[in-house]
């Protein structure tokens, strides 16, 4: 049973409401926050749908829709001078490769995720580090996310590529969302908010149709800092207590009428149909993936015991 | 003849490629500079015309200049069916049907070339995970119209020119990416009527060895190239279009505060006033930057996906992705083959069966293969 995600569109405005462009199915639109869908509800979505046929009258499979939360990086970038759709199927197909050795779990910023990796300087010849994601990005073969900690009261943030063979393993620690896709504020945030101990367990979830959104607010230390965080719409952070002149310079400097062009998000995303096709391609040998890994845990289980 | 130009030709030989035409690189070695040369600047490529927005003169018109013509649903049906009669029964040439005696390879037989193009960039990693930026390259629907043997080669313009002082080599005429006819004129298809093959969007001349030679309609697949070898990728740089001199030429400009009135991205001074008194022709200054002809040599090939027709080079070649490149044997004299590769090139098995699907080097990382372990 695949994890669902909570329906949110992190994307705020007008145009995202309706654009179908941003594959939010056109009865989910318009709300920015969902209510917690019960487990049956979760169960019956999270089943992949299928569709009642085209023109043929064969049945096409289609992927479930929060299949571009969980694995954004199969979605190319949307550039579309450098786009060509052979060379993103082949690169799907390495990608596939790759996910059928090593587990690459369902993973969002603000998760907290331990990555080993294998390291000719270390004494045990792999390392690993334990860290809150701050941010992910790139697509395809070049995916790659941000781990942050403090260690000996030293903040260290480490790049892992996604599909690197040195990567041996990936363990999700702690599965939740924050208010914000970027937590690049932790920076500047005081230490506490970024450390995690480093023999941390992996916490069992109550509920695991939907990932939790933690709702915490984060305090900044006093000024200077790296960026200019009164500018961001930050959601995660507690009220920065600035004078006026900063939200009036903020004011000044911001781009309001962003949300209202279309085209921008269009030019920024991948159209719904394609979303739709590319999903469909991959699931059923991710899921295939998936069912594999249950059952070698459960016979590691059943062998433990 | 000035001491300038004596020194050039002492030091410099002319580097003549066969597939294109190169001019002569300079010699900049700190030495000479120092020794003969002053402070005059070098300045090669001024009096000479890069690129040119019209193809040679003596090229057909390709593209059809006719507007929509209005034609009933019926006649176009008709017209179609009457094009999928003439080129449905061109049957690709099988290893077995070729009709030259088949020739030995040897170290100074120079194959086809293949024309492919550039789908993009994929990052992969080595055996010790190092990472490795290599260029998708997808070859497309190749397949050879004509062969001009070198007697006849050596009088054209290019040929002329190509084999002043040397023995002619033979050239293989080689289309890519299959079109409607429709699109293109008369005289352009009939370059393709001898072979009866769809009229192709792109053509390129290959020069090859006699030896090498392939009869008109052979495919060419991304089998043509082995794993492991050297190849040179011809193609035109990315169009940067009119540029100032800090891109272009990579001056500093000037400071971008303390007081500097416009001039932050600007030249500066064009000459000294003194010596020659003008300015001198190659004076570095803003203009069209890009689409040019180039040649990145000794591209290693990592790895060839028989199925797609997908070859993967190390490193990257010229020009923006999805534009057409040309591929060919390498001509650097420590990377060329030791042993005979596909010649005069690679045929399928005649059951249809891929030998190998996906063919990787021995130095990269498989995708499936478990993690490295340091």
């Amino acid at each position: 049973m695949l994890r669902r995600a909570v329906l949110q569109t992190f994307r705020q405005g007008l145009a995202q409401s309706f654009f179908k462009r941003n594959a939010v199915s056109l009865s989910e639109t318009t709300v920015t926050h969902q209510p917690i869908e019960t487990s049956d509800e979760a169960d019956e979505k999270s089943v992949s749908k299928q569709k009642p046929g085209d023109e043929s009258g064969n049945t096409v499979v289609v992927a479930p829709p929060e299949f571009r939360f969980m694995y954004p990086e199969f979605l190319p970038d949307p550039a579309m001078e450098r786009r060509n759709r052979l060379k993103e199927k082949l690169e799907r197909i390495d990608m596939l490769q790759r996910r059928s050795v090593v587990e690459i779990p369902e993973f969002y910023t603000g998760s907290v995720m331990a990555v080993t990796v294998a390291d000719a300087n270390s004494p045990n010849k792999f390392a690993r580090f334990v860290g809150i994601c701050i941010q992910r990005g790139g697509s395809g073969l070049r995916a790659w996310f941000i781990l942050r900690n403090v260690v000996d009261k030293q903040g260290v943030e480490i790049l892992y590529e996604m599909y690197c063979p040195l990567i041996q393993k990936i363990e999700v620690l702690r599965l939740e969302r924050r208010l914000d896709e970027s937590l690049l504020y932790l920076r500047d945030a005081l230490p506490e908010y970024s450390t995690f101990p480093l023999d941390m367990e992996p916490e069992r979830r109550l509920n695991n149709s939907v990932v939790p959104i933690n709702p915490l607010k984060v305090k900044l230390r006093p000024r200077p800092w790296l960026e200019r965080w009164e500018r961001q719409n930050l959601q995660g952070v507690e009220d920065l207590n600035l004078p006026q002149r900063f939200y009036d310079k903020a004011e000044k400097v911001a781009k309001p009428w962003e949300k209202y062009d279309l085209m921008l998000q269009y030019r920024k995303t991948i159209p719904a149909e394609e979303q739709e096709k590319i999903f469909a391609d991959v699931h059923s040998q991710l899921q295939q993936q998936e069912f594999k890994r249950k059952i070698r845990r459960r016979r590691g289980i059943d062998n433990e015991q | 003849m000035s001491t300038l130009g004596l020194l050039r030709t002492l030091f410099n030989p002319k580097i003549v490629t066969p597939n294109a035409i190169q001019l002569q690189s300079l010699n900049r070695s700190p030495f000479l500079v120092g020794l003969f040369f002053n402070h005059e600047q070098v300045r090669t490529m001024s009096r000479v015309k890069r690129r040119t927005t019209h193809p040679p003169y003596w090229h057909v018109l390709k593209n059809n200049q006719r507007q929509d013509e209005k034609i009933s649903s019926d006649n176009l049906r008709f017209v179609r069916e009457v094009i999928q009669d003439k080129y449905k029964n061109k049957s690709p040439i099988k290893g077995s049907d070729l009709d030259i005696e088949k020739k030995e390879w040897d170290p100074k037989t120079k194959r086809s070339g293949v024309i492919a193009r550039n789908i993009g960039v994929q990052h992969m990693w080595e055996k010790d995970g190092k990472k490795v930026v290599c260029t998708v390259l997808h070859v497309l629907d190749n397949h050879v119209i004509r062969y001009v043997p070198p007697e006849e080669y050596a009088k054209s313009i290019i040929g002329a020119k190509v084999f002043r002082n040397r023995k002619p080599l033979g050239c293989l005429v080689v289309g890519a990416e299959a079109a409607n006819p429709d699109r293109f004129t008369r005289q352009y298809c009939s370059l393709f009527n001898e072979v009866g093959l769809l009229p192709k969007k792109r053509l390129a001349r290959f020069i090859v060895t006699p030896n090498a030679v392939l009869p008109p309609c052979t495919p060419l697949t991304a089998g043509h190239f082995v794993v492991g070898q050297a190849v040179d990728v011809y193609g035109k740089t990315i169009d940067y279009g009119f540029q100032g001199v800090v891109k272009r030429w990579g001056f500093k400009g000037g400071p971008a505060s303390h007081g500097a009135t416009k001039f932050h991205r600007r030249g500066g001074t064009i000459g000294t006033g003194r010596d020659k008194a003008r300015v001198w022709p190659g004076q570095k200054m803003p203009g069209h930057m890009g689409s040019e002809r180039r040649f990145c040599r000794g591209l290693k090939i990592v790895r060839i996906n028989m199925k797609y027709n997908v070859i993967y080079v190390k490193g990257t070649v010229p020009g923006p992705t999805n534009s057409i490149v040309q591929i060919f044997d390498t001509v650097l004299p420590r990377r060329k083959f030791t042993e005979a590769p596909p010649h005069p090139t690679y045929f399928p098995p005649e059951d249809g069966t891929l030998p190998q699907e996906d063919i990787w080097d021995s130095s990269l990382h498989v995708f499936g293969s478990p993690s490295i372990s340091v």
